[in-house]
């Protein structure tokens, strides 16, 4: 069976930590799982930030190699998806986060270690709380955009595992 | 005496879905460690423990009889009546390679988690290079190999 896998988020001032998360939706409010119709983001204004991790149970011995990017999903004219690895929690906020677009290939993709910072993630030792690092997510519309939804997008994350 | 067989190593596995292959280590005492064993999985760590005395590795499929073999004392690795050309070059430092690559996909609320084993060995060849011979494997058996 090996090491089981869930995607996290990590909401409000307090980090509230939902595990096992359905979806990954961007919208204008500090929520996990949200619905984007219920709190569309404006044109001219940025989604809240996003705070993904993911999390391992279960009996592995290392995990390594941890990666994050958007491997589907196409950006319509006037939307843009920031993106980093291993961000510090802070409670989000629509503010610009100040990242990079957010890497579109395996070969390009954002480099996640644990949350305590490790390159790996050991199973069984002190310390280690078996979620990686954050992978902080935002999209950012601008002024000039049409007006509807966007194309539903398709995250990846890929580890290696023995 | 403990049956330790193949068969009833994948009669345990059967309720665990996530995964096609599991793996087999035998060592040069001829002492056995199944991925699963006495209805409970042991880490690989209790292989990369004993690196030094392994002799074959074994991934064998849990639902039919595919399997593929490394042997660490030659330097080769074998599925079925395959076995990779470059076996009789003499090979120091024979070590294994094996890992699972995860990739989960997220989209709306779907998610898809697929999983591939690599699996092979790097040896020092009679120029002290470091060569690799990796097979990337699929749920299903099919594999390529990656030099």
């Amino acid at each position: 069976m090996g090491a089981t896998f869930v995607f996290s988020e990590r909401n409000g001032v307090g980090e509230v930590i939902t595990d096992d998360i359905a979806n990954v939706n961007m919208g204008s409010v500090d929520a996990a799982e949200l619905v984007p119709a219920s709190y569309p983001i404006t044109r001219g204004d940025n989604s809240f930030g996003k705070y993904i991790s993911g999390k391992f149970t279960g009996v592995w011995t290392t995990i390594s190699n941890i990666k994050f990017w958007k491997s589907a999903g196409a950006l319509v004219a006037g939307e843009t998806i920031k993106a980093s690895a291993n961000a510090v929690y802070a409670q989000p906020s629509q503010v610009d986060t100040g990242d990079s677009d957010i890497p579109t290939t395996e070969g390009t993709a954002l480099s996640l270690n644990s949350a305590e910072g490790a390159a790996t993630i050991e199973y069984g030792v002190s310390g280690v709380s078996g979620y990686t690092g954050n992978v902080r997510l935002q999209t950012q519309i601008a002024v000039g955009a049409s007006a509807g939804a966007t194309n539903q997008k398709t995250y990846t994350l890929q580890y290696d595992e023995i | 005496m403990k049956d330790n067989s193949i068969s009833k190593q994948i009669e345990i596995k059967n309720s665990i879905d996530n995964l096609s292959f599991l793996w087999l280590a035998c060592f040069k005492n001829e002492d056995l460690i199944f991925q699963y064993q006495d209805g409970k999985e042991n880490r690989f760590q209790l292989v990369k423990d004993r690196f030094e005395e392994l002799k074959y590795f074994i991934l064998y499929h849990k639902e039919n009889s595919l399997y593929f073999l490394v042997d660490l004392q030659k330097g080769n690795i074998s599925f079925m009546n395959y076995e990779d050309k470059d076996s009789e070059e003499k090979k120091n430092n024979i070590r294994l390679i094996y890992f699972r690559r995860n990739r989960i996909e997220i989209s709306g609320d779907k998610q898809n988690h697929t999983v591939t084993y690599h699996l092979g060995y790097q040896y020092s060849d009679l120029q002290g290079n470091n060569r690799k011979v990796i097979l990337e494997i699929y749920q299903n058996g099919s594999w390529i190999i990656n030099n």
